[in-house]
């Protein structure tokens, strides 16, 4: 104790560090480590009389939970008992959910007839079995209490029938005008079936019109390659075959739908080569993001700099009409460094700009990759798999509402009474239309001002269809029987189109029937047992046009006000989903919230600190919001962070954060201009960065190429024997070097082990339950700083301290070198762990687990015991499939073979970060990355022999700014 | 001055403490042997069930195989009981106006499964596999005794931890060949042991491993 307090007298810049307080020694931050165990910090010290009481009568009845009778309880079988479906034995299906209108193709596990899991389709060309943190959570989202449970109309519940009656009226006025004022509002999709239904109802109407409701900009992209190429196109990325990346403030690794398909290229990339890193990120972003925090060299600037820094980028490259100005040393430093190596990768190169980015930088980007060859090679180009092609806009609808045009508008789920710019007011609009009817898995902001609210399948429950990014469609097909009374979207539409109690399958297959013709039963089948049909669009030759002139940037004054997504609850859709309200954001590590994002030294100009409030002011709109320092942000940028401040979404969700919808402009949605004023008050934001703190250094190493192999572990020595190894021993790999912070591994952990979510006054205490986290460090200074994220499980320590520990012997050790947790003795003294170095251990200080008759129940993991109040938990390693591997395999008589326990993080990591496996077998994939010359062990000279360890992050050579 | 304790104080002594040690010790073996009872354990009592299903009858007397009405018992973690179609391929024929089997043809009519209480109960976090218990060797009777003479069906065994860790710490004289798996008066050889053995040795039985907490807990 004395060397550490010493320590902190005389405080050494610290080599890594979790916030700006640890970099300025806030006195705030030293209280909160101070207190050993930050959950207990709350508490009045307890006098040591009472602590032995309360020891006492802990042991007394820790005794007595075993005199309970077990009762006798029904066992009810099948009537008719479905072929081949053994009780109790988990079915898969392959299926789809959806993202912005794009299918995310996934493996549903169901038990008895509820999904609960959901993996990656390992077969589709897009995702390999990969996924990301919100396909992880839709299976939450199926089970949300709170959805709209059937019809209504003006809040009181009415049946299909009445719904159906109403239609066939509406329709008889539709038809008498030819759908003169029929609206139609709905969210991009690529749903073939859709978009041949939504035909279909304007050939009947011919005169009705579709508008697009797009708040995650999915359409943003149309605009941005219409000015660039002169036609709408979908871009793709193949960045494994990059050698080079250079992103224009494009967040290329981060949260939508291409994540997965990016991270694998990325990491694939990254792999290439054994003694450097194989491929070079550079990155010029205004606000933090996983690409730079990954980027070799990463360059801080404003979002309106962007399309300067791409015309000086394409100077520097020699393209015809681009000119270098009035950029700073370091800017120029690096482009050059960035346009040397261009010029040595060339068609190996990419240079990407964000959807959400300004039409100028759009375009010196597009003639860049031209220029470089890269164009067809590592950046190819489809026709837009997203419809109806000729949809007016939002604004357009709004403006037309206003102006009495709409007599009947039908909204398709979507929500723009909540999500649209709030500049439109499209709340107000709405109410001069006469007749309004809302469909939506929510009876939300905008189902609320409706006169007919609908309640909408979710895409597990429904039979649909959909494209992947890349146009590979697959087929939705149910995991569950609607529990709820809803129709899924095709249904509604058929309705629309004037049938009457339409079947659920029955549009679907008349889609498909069409294109398989004769082969239909044979290839329908096909369909849906793999998950997707074969066949991704064709790719175009995209030329950008020289001539176009340059788009005019927004330049008048004040600051870059930038929108962007929310990382785990999106543009708004998953805020009740507790699940990805609990989940870190990446880089903030905050939960349950939004945050205006400032960058340090904004902050200490404007005297702010973390969770102080501020008002953000754009076109006279203003929205208040707490400020979060983030360390590397562009000091003249500020961000926004969409999908918080909903009212009607569910008691998850409602009343979380501020809503920057109010304050974003219609036309450039993205980016404006803007003023932020410090008001008074501040709030306690729910970040876990400084939770579950290790006290060590160097937590996070790197190599570079000049030195690709870290000190060989050396051999630590223990006063306790060696535990004997049976055949397998379980051990798992990280690679830092992969890692992008995403956050699937830690949804798809609480998906799998049945996590609880604890809530926001919880978080903000300390006390989230999650099994793993995602720890993220900084290093250098705050304006500049360089990110690490480092994914930290229970490290199944060989010489565990939590098991010499524990008075009640409910933490032990397994013969394959699994520390175990045995819940029914725990009696809750939560010694392992204080004991435990890696702050892995949770504690359920209440009873988490939802009510018995609540539908979340339904999507725990039946192969997972639920824990109560008053027990400690952590990372199995996912035992129960390494129980099921043993099972199969005990079964046939064999031994286990590598690669056939997978645990449930290293599953869904899109970049193959975690690898697991037995490391006794010389052979396996994890025994191999164990030899590496990066593998390193998490405070070693601990002498905890931890199982997991982990791979070194490359070091990139250059400098550059962070 | 007068003695504080009396002649007979030592002896009271040593016998309050004798008592004391005796009701501790009588206590502990009381609650023990409640907890072990019959009572407690729940064996030997007959749950009433809707239909008073003998298997003393269809497994005993009409030597009908375990596996024709519990068929996920060798490739399921359930052994499962029969839907009620399973029971109407033979009652659609013969007793069809049985009385007895009216909730029978009666779930079936309704499409509502029949209630039945479960006699073999482990639990809730008991992660039990009857799948890998077949292909190890273990017989049906080693847990649920002599089915086949039960008129009503009732728990044979206390399912209690102890009574799975003797067989996970021993396992060779519990286990038997393939072929006498659901055979209910198989007895072993002779010498058991060496006969275990051999099967054990057959089936690869992972010894030392099956004691550790998460093969049945997790």
């Amino acid at each position: 104790m004395t060397s550490r307090s010493s320590q902190r007298m005389n405080p050494p810049a610290p080599r890594q560090w979790s916030s700006v307080e640890e970099l300025f020694d806030d006195p705030a931050f030293q209280a909160w480590i101070d207190a050993e165990y930050p959950a207990a910090a709350e508490f009045a010290p307890t006098a040591r009389r009472q602590f032995l009481k309360l020891m006492g009568a802990s042991f007394a009845l820790a005794g007595l939970t075993g005199c309970e009778k077990s009762p006798f309880v029904a066992a009810l079988p099948y009537v008719n008992q479905p072929e081949r479906d053994a009780i109790g034995e988990p079915r898969s299906y392959a299926t789809a959910v959806l993202l912005d209108g794009y299918a995310q193709p996934v493996i549903a596990t169901t038990y008895s007839g509820r999904p609960t899991k959901l993996d990656g389709n390992p077969e589709h060309p897009v995702t390999r079995g990969r996924s990301d943190a919100f396909m992880q959570a839709a299976v939450l989202g199926l089970y949300d209490p709170d959805r709209a449970q059937g019809p209504a109309r003006h809040g009181e519940p009415v049946t299909w029938k009445d719904v159906g009656a109403a239609i066939s009226l509406l329709r008889t006025t539709w038809g008498s005008d030819q759908g003169d004022g029929l609206r139609m509002l709905l969210g991009p999709t690529s749903s073939p079936t859709l978009l041949r239904q939504l035909d279909a109802l304007r050939s009947q109407f011919p005169k009705m019109r579709i508008h697009l409701d797009a708040p995650a900009g999915t359409t943003a992209r149309a605009a941005l390659t219409t000015a660039a190429y002169g036609q709408a196109l979908d871009l793709h990325y193949v960045l494994d075959a990059c050698d080079v990346v250079v992103s224009f403030d494009d967040d290329v690794l981060g949260p939508g739908p291409d994540q997965v398909r990016n991270a694998r290229g990325w990491a694939a990339s990254r792999r290439r080569a054994a003694d450097r890193p194989g491929i070079a990120l550079y990155a010029v972003e205004s606000v933090p993001s996983a690409t730079g925090a990954v980027a070799g060299e990463r360059l801080i600037a404003d979002a309106s700099r962007m399309a300067r820094l791409a015309e000086a980028f394409a100077s520097a490259l020699d393209i015809a009409g681009a000119e270098a100005w009035d950029l700073t040393s370091t800017e120029q430093g690096w482009i050059e460094s960035a346009a040397k190596a261009c010029r040595a990768a060339l068609e190996r190169t990419l240079v990407t700009s964000s959807a959400c980015g300004d039409p100028a930088t759009a375009v010196w980007v597009a003639r860049i990759n031209d220029a470089l060859k890269g164009a067809g090679h590592t950046l190819k180009a489809t026709r837009p798999v997203m419809g109806p092609a000729d949809a007016g806009t939002l604004a357009e609808l709004a403006h037309d509402m206003r102006a009495g045009k709409v007599r009947s508008l039908i909204i398709l789920d979507c929500n723009p009474a909540y999500a649209a710019p709030g500049v439109l007011g499209f709340a107000d609009a709405l109410k001069q239309v006469s007749s309004r009817l809302h469909i939506g898995l929510q009876r939300d902001e905008t189902g609320e001002l409706c006169e007919w609210q609908l309640a909408l399948a979710h895409s597990l429950e429904s039979w649909s269809d959909a494209r992947a990014v890349d146009s590979t469609a697959s087929i939705l097909q149910p995991t569950i029987t609607p529990f709820y009374d809803v129709r899924n979207v095709h249904q509604f539409m058929a309705m629309l189109l004037g049938e009457i109690d339409p079947a659920p399958d029955a549009a679907v297959r008349a889609t498909w029937q069409s294109a398989f013709g004769n082969d239909f039963g044979a290839r329908w089948r096909a369909a849906l047992h793999d998950g997707f049909i074969e066949g991704a669009a064709p790719f175009v030759d995209a030329t950008p046009s020289t001539t176009t002139n340059m788009p005019a940037s927004n330049t008048s004054e004040g600051l870059d006000v930038v929108f962007r997504l929310d990382p785990t609850v999106w543009d708004g859709r998953f805020a009740n989903i507790g699940w990805l309200q609990e989940l870190p954001k990446p880089l903030t590590t905050l939960t349950w919230g939004n945050v205006v994002s400032v960058s340090p030294a904004f902050a200490k100009r404007m005297g702010i600190s973390n969770g102080d409030h501020v008002e953000v002011e754009i076109d006279e709109r203003k929205v208040v919001g707490p400020a979060w320092i983030m360390p590397g942000q562009a000091d003249n940028t500020i961000a926004l962070y969409l999908g918080y401040g909903r009212r009607r979404v569910g008691r998850v969700g409602d009343g979380l954060g501020y809503n920057a919808y109010s304050v974003q402009p219609a036309d450039h949605p993205w980016i404006a201009k803007g003023r932020l004023r410090k008001v008074g008050g501040n709030e306690t934001l729910a970040v876990t960065q400084l939770h579950h703190r290790m006290e060590g250094f160097d937590l996070v190493r790197e190599v570079s190429a000049d030195q690709p192999a870290l000190p060989q572990p050396k051999p630590q020595e223990s006063f306790y024997p060696s535990w004997p190894s049976s055949k397998n021993a379980w051990g798992m790999v990280i690679d830092l070097d992969s890692c992008i912070g995403c956050n699937a591994c830690v949804a798809a952990c609480t998906a799998e082990n049945n996590v609880p979510v604890v809530g926001k006054d919880q978080v903000t205490v300390g006390r989230e339950m999650h099994w793993l986290r995602i720890a993220r460090y900084y290093s250098g200074e705050a304006e500049t700083p360089r990110s690490f994220f480092q994914p930290v499980p229970c490290m199944h320590c060989e010489q565990a301290p939590c098991e010499m520990g524990c008075p009640v012997h409910a933490t032990t050790h397994s013969p394959e070198g699994v520390n175990q947790m045995v819940y029914n003795r725990c009696i809750g003294t939560r010694t392992c762990s204080s004991y435990c170095p890696y702050k892995v251990r949770r504690f359920n200080f209440y009873d988490y687990r939802a009510a018995p008759e609540a539908p979340e129940q339904a999507a725990q993991n039946p192969d997972v015991t639920v824990r109560s109040r008053g027990v400690m938990e952590k990372c199995t390693y996912c035992t129960q499939r390494i129980e099921a591997a043993h099972a199969a395999a005990d079964k046939e008589n064999r031994a286990l073979r590598d690669g056939e326990v997978v645990t449930a993080c290293q599953a869904a990591c899109p970049t193959k970060a975690i690898v697991f496996g037995d490391i006794n077998d010389p052979d396996s994939e994890v025994s191999r990355l164990r030899r590496d010359g990066r593998h390193y062990a998490l405070l070693e000279d601990l002498g905890t022999r931890p199982r997991t360890t982990y791979l070194a992050r490359w070091r990139d050579n250059g400098g550059g700014q962070g | 001055m007068a003695q504080i304790f009396s002649p007979a104080a030592d002896t009271w002594l040593r016998m309050s403490l004798l008592a004391a040690l005796s009701i501790l010790a009588g206590g502990t073996v009381g609650i023990v042997g409640f907890a072990r009872s019959s009572y407690m354990t729940s064996t030997e009592f007959r749950p009433p069930q809707p239909v008073p299903f003998s298997h003393r009858h269809h497994a005993g007397e009409l030597g009908i195989d375990c596996r024709y009405c519990h068929s996920g018992v060798e490739t399921s973690r359930r052994a499962g009981l029969p839907p009620t179609e399973t029971c109407m391929t033979c009652h659609s024929q013969i007793w069809t106006n049985a009385s007895m089997l009216e909730p029978v043809r009666q779930s079936l009519a309704d499409h509502q499964p029949i209630p039945w209480t479960r006699v073999a109960k482990l639990p809730d976090y008991v992660f039990f596999r009857h799948d890998v218990h077949i292909a190890k060797g273990v017989g049906c009777e080693s847990c649920h005794g002599r089915i086949d003479q039960m008129a009503l069906t009732y728990r044979a065994e206390a399912f209690t931890m102890e009574f799975c860790l003797e067989c996970h710490r021993d396992p060779t004289p519990n286990l038997r060949p393939q072929d006498h798996i659901t055979d209910m008066a198989w007895k072993p050889a002779a010498d058991a042991r060496s006969e275990g053995e051999a099967t054990a040795a057959h089936e690869g039985i992972r010894f030392g491993e099956l004691t550790h907490c998460y093969v049945c807990h997790r």
